[in-house]
């Protein structure tokens, strides 16, 4: 109850709100919370871990090692960041149900109990804040629906950090109450006759959690393909593969088929320009590597085409040194992308002229686009006009 | 445990100021940020939250007791995939020439999924028809 009398308008609209203790669900109470919360804080955890993972790969830092295989790495660590967060919305607002009389819990009259309080608002609404956002935004791109005016990326990198850190700071203020509520055993009997225990509802959120992830991602997991009926791409494609960004959406279409197409290589002994006859003239080397999507959805296919560190010794390149590769694109975030020096080395990293035995279909990034096993497919540039050696 | 709680709440403030220090390093694109942000508690806690209790209420007062429990488990799992789905369904993000976007008949799995939900709740309700006590 309030201590505090509030006169006027803010006393006659204080009336009117509920006081917690007129909510009466008896599935309500800590010991629904901290479980879910358990849970609800290891599904961020994968969504914070992988998307800094998928971060890193894309801005990459000295102080983040970073793995070049197995080549399915980048299709598992962003099929879970998908998944966990999609499996987090419902585990998010149960979670949120079981504190909502808490929302209406007054704040204190005495200045110290009422700075207290008033912190604790305020953290609790980063939390929530951040924590929907995250949710909202991540969906929505995920379906490459873009209903805001701001930058997905940047603004997504930082409420990450704004979500974890709330989380920490709220799990550090609750242990108590966390670790005496994990202590107490979970009631299977209703609270109230005819209604579900404890127990039934938390199984029954674990299951929907269970079924948003399912029928959302598990589109990469043979087998059970079928089920997911909600997933944002079916995998299927031009020549067995999605696509995201097609030879028109990317502006290309007329650059493609120009007869006077070279692809310029420069490297430390000078620069060679080769036709796609020269390339195909080439050692040609197959590897099947997946395209995946930091949109969640992964594809694999058969590539065929030059090995990279075979196409940079032409112009002296050694495996010691990052390798920039730029696209006919005239414009756009992705026109280009550096190769880190650990990839250029590998045998399956590819400037692919084919897919699945066929010369690249346009909107796989005909002449040729780069395929490297373990990284975003943002990052394997098609339609190539470029490749260059970065001076070290 | 004090020594737990303390790494962990410093942990949190450190993440905390980086996610602060990007935020303010979005410029003249944070208000937009933050409209969703803030859109984000409004809308869970101003309508969302306040139409699950509304069902809540009317689910005790006009539904029998042996229906209450599958109801709620129904609202469970429907609910959440219900918002999960909403972006697939208005198919917002589909583009004319990628038609490996948004390319499955994502209506006729939602219905089958909520057809698949409301046949389980229906066995679920009637078996605890057939078993509660009757009323005195």
């Amino acid at each position: 109850m309030s201590e505090r009398q509030l006169t006027g308008l803010a006393g006659r609209v204080d009336a009117r709100l509920p006081h917690p203790e007129d909510f009466r669900s008896g599935l309500r109470g800590p010991r629904t919370t901290a479980r879910l919360g358990g849970w609800l804080g290891i599904a961020f955890g994968v969504c914070f871990v992988t998307g800094l993972y998928s971060h890193y790969l894309q801005h990459p830092s000295p102080w983040v090692p970073l793995l070049t295989g197995p080549a399915r790495l980048y299709q598992v660590t962003q099929g879970l960041h998908v998944a966990a967060g999609t499996a987090a919305v419902p585990l998010l607002l149960v979670k949120l149900w079981s504190v909502f009389p808490r929302f209406f819990q007054r704040p204190s009259a005495a200045p110290r109990r009422l700075l207290l309080d008033l912190l604790e608002k305020g953290s609790i609404a980063l939390l929530v804040g951040s924590a929907v956002f995250q949710l909202v935004t991540g969906l929505a791109n995920s379906a490459q629906w873009y209903p805001w005016s701001f930058d997905f990326i940047s603004a997504h990198f930082a409420l990450a950090w704004v979500a974890v850190g709330s989380v920490a700071l709220h799990v550090a203020v609750k242990l108590p109450v966390v670790r005496e509520a994990w202590g107490a055993p979970v009631e299977t009997r209703p609270a109230a006759p005819g209604g579900l225990s404890r127990r039934a509802l938390l199984r029954t959120t674990w299951l929907s959690a269970a079924v948003a992830a399912l029928t959302t991602t598990s589109v990469g997991i043979p087998g059970v393909r079928r089920l997911a009926v909600l997933a944002v791409r079916s995998g299927d494609g031009p020549q067995g593969v999605p696509i995201n960004r097609s030879a028109i959406g990317a502006d290309v279409v007329d650059l493609l088929h120009d007869p006077a197409w070279r692809l310029t290589v420069t490297g430390p002994a000078g620069a060679v320009e080769l036709t796609l006859d020269d390339l195909r003239a080439m050692p040609q080397t197959e590897a099947v590597l997946p395209i995946a999507c930091v949109e969640g959805w992964s594809a694999g296919g058969t590539w065929g085409g030059v090995r990279v560190r075979e196409l940079v010794a032409l112009v002296g390149g050694g495996t010691d040194r990052d390798v920039a590769f730029t696209s006919l694109q005239p414009r756009g975030g992705y026109r280009t992308s550096t190769l880190p020096a650990a990839w250029v080395g590998l045998d399956d990293s590819l400037v692919a002229l084919t897919l699945a035995g066929e010369p690249l279909h346009p909107d796989h990034g005909f002449p040729c686009r780069l395929i490297a096993p373990a990284r975003p497919g943002v990052l394997q540039t098609k339609w190539l006009s470029q490749v260059d050696v970065v001076p070290a | 445990m004090k020594a737990v709680r303390v790494a962990l709440a410093l942990a949190g403030l450190a993440a905390l100021v980086r996610g602060l220090v990007l935020l303010v390093d979005l410029g003249p694109r944070l208000p937009a940020v933050l409209v969703w942000a803030l859109g984000g508690i409004v809308l869970h806690d101003g309508v969302l939250a306040p139409l699950v209790v509304l069902l809540g209420v009317l689910a005790a007062s006009r539904t029998p007791a042996w229906l209450r429990a599958p109801l709620v488990g129904l609202l469970v799992v429907l609910g959440p995939l219900t918002l999960v789905a909403v972006p697939v369904l208005g198919r917002f993000g589909a583009r004319y020439d990628n038609a490996t976007l948004l390319d499955r008949p994502y209506w006729s799995g939602y219905v089958a999924l909520v057809a698949l939900g409301v046949v389980v709740t229906a066995v679920v309700a009637e078996r605890r028809r057939r078993s509660a006590p009757p009323r005195p």
